[in-house]
Formats: structure tokens, C-alpha cells, sequence
């Protein structure tokens, strides 16, 4: 267990204190709002909170994916925002949330609800990701983020003759352990193998499948009602990345190691005493989770995604407040995981990077 | 919330179409003047935070190919949309994190470049079962909104003539502006080109391309750079309900500015508006909406900001300078015109604001607008 | 370097929208020419579109009550420029009228376009009308426009 020095004596702690996820699922037939409202209605639920306990929102999504012009104005009303603060960070779920802890921390505000939403099924998903290419340099080539993972598995497993058979067998593993009912069935490595190849050197298998979904967490500095293992966010950190592949180095996420030392100090935790418990990250394919071990240097002692990750199917922008939504059931619900790790990302080959380091409070 | 101050400000020239720079170029022109003007290095910048409706130009996650222009690889970096008041908004976002301590010193920037895409089509994303099946644009809907306003509060055009004058006209002596116009006439507002009853062109905002960006940082880097911060005093967000007929009579009502204002002004200790601000920075993207907020925002009675007008008392030699800058009327890139409006009230506090500086500014009021009735209202101080 | 190289990209892009079911019935009244709002039971406020919650309450909308095709005329403006119709993506050409309209029996205004173009024959508190197409489809352009009762 590690000693957490409070880097301010009197900073107030940040309790999540509700979550509420919806999807994801290949295609859901409800409308955005729709969507939203159900999985604002889980965590306020869970929170023990009506909208009137909720100061500000803070909200993620993207115009384009959404089709929307200002696509917030879709779940302004389901967010409980008339007549209230709210804000769009247009990036992962998880720096929206990372946002909101930093509203708290401001003390202009006590209590505030996060929400995000992505439906992969409206539109042809990939081929948007074009619009978030340089386009003077890269989108001309038709470059998306598939591509932009392949091109980074590509680099990994340049000299690396077992990299695939060992992707393949961490995306079987990770499928296998996913809830029913998710986007993608489990599947072998054979099956992964012999998959089609989608951005050489990945195959379909190993490709998270993407759909609908949303979710939503409440934020407090407010302790919750005694009766269950509080969780606490107590650090974190986020770094964006060079955006042309050339400028980095893509044998490693350099984003992420930055993303969480800041977060280490955030929480006043010397790396060297660091353990995490829990660790649920976001990965789309499986050398994104060897690039994640490497970065975080998570061994052995660390769980990771005993639900599946992302590896079953995920919802774009939501996938890192899932994340976050995981580790906090993670640490609710196993008195073994004291220290947790929730991750984010977003852009192509992970150019964007946030950490969440949580604990819980026994 | 812990004292946070704009310690420094940057602009590009605005204009319709500035083709000789990239959408990169033109944040990296606005980052760095912000960043020299606080006294700063590029590295000592802690995070980032990017404002841009980027579905204007067609893009998505624009953050990620602008990011090294606002020096952001390798540090956090967050993009904030909300459509018009995206720019206060991502704004208000530094305050907040600066403010939790996470960071000391943040640099917002906010962009458009509306040459490069096509705002039509971007506006016209609107609810597909709902609001598509009218052609009105932001033009139309807030044509609909002045008729309401016109016959509640007695505005007239040429009252809202002398809105657009008196912009164009500030705007002259800002270097940055798009439209300088200094010796435009009511008559010649009145004899532009009709729009959409009773708006006509000389009336409306125009599209411009640019980047504008600020610095702000906490108090003890602050005080340490800057000899005249403009402190943060208090802001406030407030968004509406998502069809403009949810909202009864927009332009009269305003809920949204008048209980964020409402809000803001008790915590910064504002009693009477009109004397206590020495400059205002507001929002107003059709000139009958600045005569609206005049009275929303408590410079006058319900049905007096015809007179305010007419009396000089919002001109630059008024009580209340509103909009020396020229506002958003004369200059305005959506995703920059939030950060311009906090960018112009902070250097008037800085005393910076060359031709266009109000005298003895201690206390400035910046609001911002967007979408149907979404607000943003901020306070800046000399004083913390 | 005195010219700018411009490199030309053009979007071409497809969205399927749910409309959510307050929507889709909303709509499955329009080919009946039938329109209807959802009430809060809080507020009393009648809603049109109808959606899932009413945003100043948060309580979920399930009354449905009937409105007319008629109402007030609240607001309206005559737009002088063309302007791009995001429905049909053809160019609506100038002199056209456009209103907020509250129907009998809503609360919330409709915005829509009016068959009277002429500025001076306009005005808050006139009678409106809708106009439907002969074949209504289930969407809101079912109704052509609204025309003034004189």
C-alpha cells in the first residue's frame, strides 16, 4: 500500500460519488437525448441525488460525429443544464471528467455531473476520423485513426517477430472475459489470426469493435452516504501528444508516461512506493495495452481490465468515462483494490493521453 | 474560488479572409503575442485550452493539429465548443484551471478561420426533425427575436443603426478589427443592404478569420509578472432550453444573461452596473441585441436602452464605454470572439489598450452569447 | 512566397439520426396531419417538439395533449437574402416570410415559414394558419407554410 501525501493539506478530496453507463451496444435505436437520459438517470440514482444537488456540467462530445452543430445543445435538457453551468471539452470522456475535478478543486463549484456520449452506428465512423487529420499533410492521403494504429502496431512489431501470435492471444484473453451481451463474441487467437486484415498488422479480432453508448459520473467534494466503499479521485494528469506520426516516437505512448507522472504528483505519489491494484485502460487493440503497461510500468500486481477492456466494443468519447465508471465498480466492489487506474485517450495512435488515479476509503 | 488574473493577451489582424496564414499559423501568431505580452517563455506555459467550432471548417478534434501551434505537444491540452460562447467558455475553463491549482499559468486560444469552410452548411446542422425543416439561420432567428423586442421595448431601427455605427467606429481605432468604418452613418447602416426584416447588413457581425489568445495564471505568478493583472472577480455560465420557440420572447427575457449577471454582479460586489463598470465587453452579434443586453444587463431600465444609445452614455466618451473594441460586430471568428471579448476588457485593465483605452479602467464586464440564449458572463478587476 | 497554396478537400458525409419516441410520434401524427405536444406535470408547460424531459422541471413528458394547426402569430421576420435549406440543400430564393407561431393549445412557440412576404402586411398578434402539403410524410415540412387569416 502507498503513502499519499496530500501535495495540499487543505485540499478538499474529490469523491465520485455516482455512475451511471448505457451501451455500448452495435446500434441503440433511442435518439442521443434519449441515450443520456437514461445513463444521467443511473448516476444521479447512484449518487443518491436529484439535479438540484448538481452545480455545473461538464459535458464531452463531438459535432462531427454527432452531425450536430454544438452537438451539447442535444443533451442540454437531459443534463439538467437549463439555467446552469455547463461546459464541452470536445475530446475522451475521461478529460471531461478530469475537467470537472478541476472545477471542483477551483471551489466554484461542490458538486458537478459529467456526461458523454458517442453513437459509432450514426455515420461511417472511421472515415470521419479524417477530419481530425492535419489536412494539408495527412488527411489528403486518406489517413484515419485505424490507419494511425496500424502504422504504430507496424512500428512495434517491426523486429518483433511474436508481437501478433501475442496480440492475438491478449485479445482472445481479454474478449473471454468480457460481460454477455457485449459488441464483439469471445474468440480464439486462431480466430483472431485469421481474421481479415484491417491496417496491416492488424487483424479485425483485434480491433475493438465500435458502437453506441453513454455514460455519465457525479463529482463531489461532499462525502457520500455511508454504506459502501467510498472512491476517491485523488490525482490526476493529461498531455497531449505531436499530432504528425514522424514526430514521435511510436514504440511508446510518451503521452501517457507524462499524463501520469503528472497525475502521480497531482497526488503526491513518489513513483517508486506507486502500486496500483486496478488498472483499466483504454485500448482499442492489444498493442495499445502493451504500450499502456510499458508507459504506466505495470507489472504483475496490477489487475487489468478484469472485465475486458475495451476489447469487447466501446462508444467513441465515452470510452474513457467508461473507463473511469469500471474502476470505480472495480474498487467498489473488491476490497482487495485499494489504488485504481482509469485511462483515456483519444486521436490517432493515442496522441492525446489522461490518467485518473483513484482510491478507495475503507 | 482562489484569485486567478489575465496577465497577458494576443491577437491577429481580423479579416475576411486572411489566405496568407494557415489555421496553424494564425493560433501561433495569437499564442505568442499573448505569451510575450505576460512576460513569459512558450515553455512556461502549464496546459492549454483551445476554443474553435471546428465544424465551421469542417474538422473534427481540431486540438490535435493545432495543438503544437498553441506550443501544447507535450502538455495537457483540451479543446472547449460551445458554439458562440465557446471563446468565454473555454475562458471561464482556465479560470477554473488555474484556480484548482493544477496548473499556474494556462493559455487559452481561440481560433476560426471561417474562410476555410463553409459556416452555412456548418449552421445548418440543426436538429434534423426539428429545426432543418426552416432555412432561417442565426439571420432569421434573430430577425424573429427583434420583431418581439421592437414592439415590447420600443427600440427602433435607427436606434439599433446607431449600435452598428458606434462599433464600426471603435473598431477604427483597434488595429486588429475586421470592418473599420470611421465615418459610417446611421443612414448609411439604414441604407445597407435589408437582410431579413429589419436587419440589414451594416447591422449584422460579419465573418471574419483570426485567432485571439490570453494568459492567465494564479497569484503568486501573477504578481510576480504582471504589473497590472486583471484579476478574475467572478463568472458565470448559463445555457437554455434547446428550440428558440422553448425560449418566451428571447431578446425581452434573456433569463440566462440576466441571472448569470445577476449572479456574477453579487459576488463581485456590483450594486449599480452602469457607474461601478468603467468599460464592457459584451457580446452583441446583431446591433438590437447590444441595445437587449443593455437593459438585461442592468444599465438601464426595461425599455431605456433606445435612450442609452441616444445619449452617448455607451459611447467611447460615455459613462460606460461599451465595446471599444468594436465588438463582434466589427471583428468576429466565433471560436476567437469569447476570447476576444475577455482579451479586449483585460487589456483595458492593463492599460494597453493603445487608441481604443478607456481611461482609469478598474473594473471591466465581459459577457458572451451563443447558440439561442446561451451566456457567459465574466468580472475583471485590478484588484483581486 | 506571394501565393497561397491552397489544397482543396470536399466533405461528403452521412448521418442516421433516431428521432427519439416523443419524436416519432410527433411525426406519425404529421401524415394525419395531427399535431401533438407532451405537458409537464409539473410545470403545466405543453411542449412542441415534444421531447424525453421537460428541461426547467427534469420530470419525464408523458401527457399528450392535441394542438391545433392554428394559433398566434409571435414573432416574424421576412428574409431578403437567399438562404441555404438544410432539408432539401437547394438555395430558398428571397422575399420569404418565416414566424414563430403559438398553436392553440401549446405553449412553446413553432418556428416555420409564412405565405405573406410583404413586411408591411406582418405582424405580432395576427391569426396564422398552417398550410399542409396534399401528401403529408411524417415531417415537419408537411406543412408548407402558414397563411394569415385576414
Amino acid at each position: 500500500m502507498s503513502e499519499l501525501k496530500a501535495p495540499n493539506g487543505d485540499r478538499r478530496p474529490i469523491f465520485i460519488v455516482g455512475v451511471g453507463e448505457v451501451g455500448p451496444v452495435a446500434e441503440d435505436p433511442r435518439s442521443i437525448p434519449e441515450m443520456v437520459l437514461e445513463a444521467v438517470g443511473m448516476a444521479l440514482a447512484d449518487a443518491a441525488m436529484g439535479h438540484g444537488e448538481i452545480d455545473a456540467v461538464v459535458t464531452a462530445s463531438v459535432d462531427l460525429f454527432d452531425g450536430l452543430t454544438a452537438s451539447n445543445i442535444a443533451v442540454t435538457e437531459v443534463v439538467g443544464a437549463v439555467m446552469k453551468s455547463e461546459t464541452r471539452i470536445a475530446a475522451d470522456g475521461l478529460a471531461a471528467a478530469i475537467h470537472a475535478a478541476c472545477e471542483l478543486r477551483s471551489e466554484a463549484y461542490q458538486t458537478v455531473l459529467v456526461a458523454a456520449h458517442g453513437k459509432a452506428s450514426m455515420s461511417d465512423y472511421r472515415s470521419l476520423t479524417r477530419w481530425a487529420m492535419d489536412p494539408i499533410h495527412l488527411q489528403p492521403l486518406d489517413v484515419d485513426f485505424l490507419i494511425c494504429a496500424g502504422l504504430q502496431a507496424s512500428a512495434m512489431a517491426g523486429a518483433d517477430g511474436g508481437a501478433q501470435r501475442r496480440w492475438a492471444q491478449l485479445a482472445a484473453r481479454r474478449r473471454a472475459s468480457a460481460v454477455p451481451g457485449a459488441l464483439a463474441a469471445a474468440i480464439s487467437a486462431e480466430a483472431v489470426l485469421a481474421s481479415p486484415v484491417l491496417a496491416a498488422p492488424l487483424h479485425e479480432g483485434m480491433c475493438a469493435p465500435l458502437g453506441d453508448g453513454a455514460a455519465a459520473v457525479v463529482l463531489s467534494v461532499r462525502p457520500p452516504a455511508a454504506g459502501r466503499r467510498s472512491v476517491r479521485l485523488v490525482g490526476m494528469g493529461h498531455d497531449l501528444e505531436a499530432h504528425a506520426m514522424g514526430d514521435r516516437d511510436l514504440t511508446r505512448w510518451e503521452g501517457l508516461g507524462r499524463a501520469l507522472r503528472r497525475a502521480r504528483a497531482d497526488a503526491g505519489i513518489a513513483s517508486e512506493e506507486a502500486i496500483i491494484d486496478l488498472a483499466e485502460p483504454s485500448c482499442l487493440y492489444p498493442h495499445e495495452e502493451e504500450l499502456f503497461r510499458q508507459a504506466c510500468a505495470i507489472g504483475d500486481e496490477t489487475a487489468i481490465s478484469p472485465g475486458g477492456g475495451l476489447f469487447a466494443g466501446t462508444a467513441p468519447v465515452v470510452a474513457g468515462l467508461a473507463r473511469l465508471i469500471a474502476a470505480v465498480r472495480g474498487l467498489r466492489g473488491n476490497a482487495r483494490y485499494h489504488q485504481a487506474l482509469a485511462h483515456g485517450t483519444w486521436g490517432p495512435a493515442g496522441q492525446g493521453q489522461a490518467v485518473a488515479l483513484l482510491e478507495a476509503a475503507d | 474560488m482562489r484569485h486567478v488574473a489575465i496577465i497577458g493577451t494576443g491577437q491577429t489582424d481580423y479579416a475576411s479572409n486572411r489566405s496568407d496564414a494557415s489555421q496553424p499559423e494564425l493560433v501561433r501568431e495569437a499564442a505568442k503575442a499573448a505569451i510575450a505580452d505576460a512576460g513569459l517563455r512558450p515553455q512556461q506555459i502549464d496546459a492549454v485550452l483551445i476554443s474553435n467550432m471546428e465544424l465551421f471548417e469542417g474538422r473534427a478534434l481540431p486540438e490535435l493539429w493545432l495543438g503544437e501551434a498553441a506550443f501544447a505537444a507535450g502538455k495537457p491540452c483540451l479543446k472547449v465548443a460551445t458554439g458562440g460562447t465557446s471563446g468565454t467558455s473555454a475562458c471561464i475553463s482556465g479560470f477554473h484551471q488555474v484556480a484548482s491549482g493544477l496548473f499556474d499559468v494556462v493559455l487559452v486560444v481561440g481560433l476560426e478561420k471561417h474562410s476555410e469552410g463553409q459556416t452555412q452548411t456548418g449552421m445548418a446542422l440543426t436538429d434534423p426533425f426539428w429545426d432543418r425543416a426552416v432555412a432561417a439561420g442565426a439571420l432569421g432567428n434573430f430577425a424573429l427575436s427583434i420583431s418581439q423586442y421592437m414592439a415590447e421595448r420600443g427600440v427602433t431601427e435607427r436606434q439599433a443603426a446607431m449600435v452598428a455605427v458606434k462599433a464600426r467606429r471603435n473598431a477604427a481605432r483597434n488595429p486588429h478589427a475586421h470592418l473599420k468604418m470611421p465615418a459610417l452613418t446611421v443612414d448609411e447602416v439604414l441604407a445597407s443592404r435589408p437582410l431579413a426584416h429589419p436587419i440589414r447588413l451594416l447591422d449584422m457581425c460579419p465573418q471574419s478569420d483570426g485567432a485571439c489568445a490570453i494568459v492567465i495564471a494564479a497569484e503568486k505568478p501573477a504578481r510576480r509578472l504582471c504589473p497590472r493583472p486583471a484579476w478574475v472577480k467572478a463568472s458565470a455560465t448559463r445555457h437554455e432550453q434547446p428550440y428558440i420557440g422553448d425560449i418566451d420572447r428571447r431578446l425581452v427575457t434573456m433569463r440566462t444573461l440576466r441571472d448569470a449577471a445577476r449572479g456574477v454582479y453579487e459576488r463581485a460586489g456590483i450594486r449599480d452596473p452602469l457607474h461601478d463598470f468603467d468599460v464592457a465587453e459584451i457580446y452583441e452579434p446583431v446591433s438590437y441585441a447590444e441595445l437587449a443586453w443593455y437593459e438585461a444587463l442592468g444599465f438601464c431600465r426595461e425599455g431605456e436602452a433606445g435612450r442609452l444609445i441616444e445619449d452617448g452614455v455607451t459611447a467611447m466618451d460615455g459613462e460606460l464605454p461599451v465595446n471599444p473594441s468594436g465588438g463582434v460586430l466589427s471583428s468576429n471568428p466565433v471560436g476567437a470572439s469569447g476570447v476576444i471579448r475577455v482579451a479586449e476588457a483585460a487589456l483595458q485593465i492593463h492599460g494597453r489598450g493603445g487608441e481604443r483605452q478607456v481611461e482609469g479602467v478598474r473594473t471591466a464586464l465581459v459577457t458572451g452569447y451563443g447558440v439561442y440564449a446561451w451566456a457567459d458572463v465574466v468580472v475583471l478587476g485590478a484588484q483581486p | 512566397m506571394n501565393e497561397a497554396i491552397l489544397v482543396p478537400i470536399e466533405m461528403a458525409a452521412t448521418w442516421r439520426y433516431a428521432s427519439g419516441a416523443a419524436m416519432e410520434r410527433f411525426c406519425d401524427g404529421l401524415r394525419e396531419r395531427r399535431i401533438e405536444a407532451l405537458r409537464c406535470g409539473v410545470c403545466r408547460r405543453s411542449y412542441l417538439p415534444p421531447r424525453p424531459i421537460c428541461g426547467n422541471c427534469h420530470a419525464p413528458l408523458s401527457e399528450w395533449v392535441s394542438v391545433a394547426d392554428e394559433g398566434r402569430l409571435e414573432a416574424w421576420t421576412v428574409l431578403q437574402v437567399p438562404m441555404l435549406d438544410a432539408r432539401t440543400g437547394s438555395i430558398r430564393e428571397a422575399p420569404y416570410g418565416m414566424g414563430l407561431i403559438r398553436l392553440d393549445g401549446a405553449d412553446t412557440t413553432i418556428n416555420h415559414y409564412l405565405a405573406e412576404s410583404d413586411p408591411a402586411r406582418l405582424a405580432i398578434g395576427l391569426r396564422v394558419r398552417a398550410v399542409w402539403r396534399p401528401e403529408p410524410r411524417g415531417a415537419m415540412d408537411d406543412i408548407v407554410h402558414f397563411e394569415v387569416l385576414r
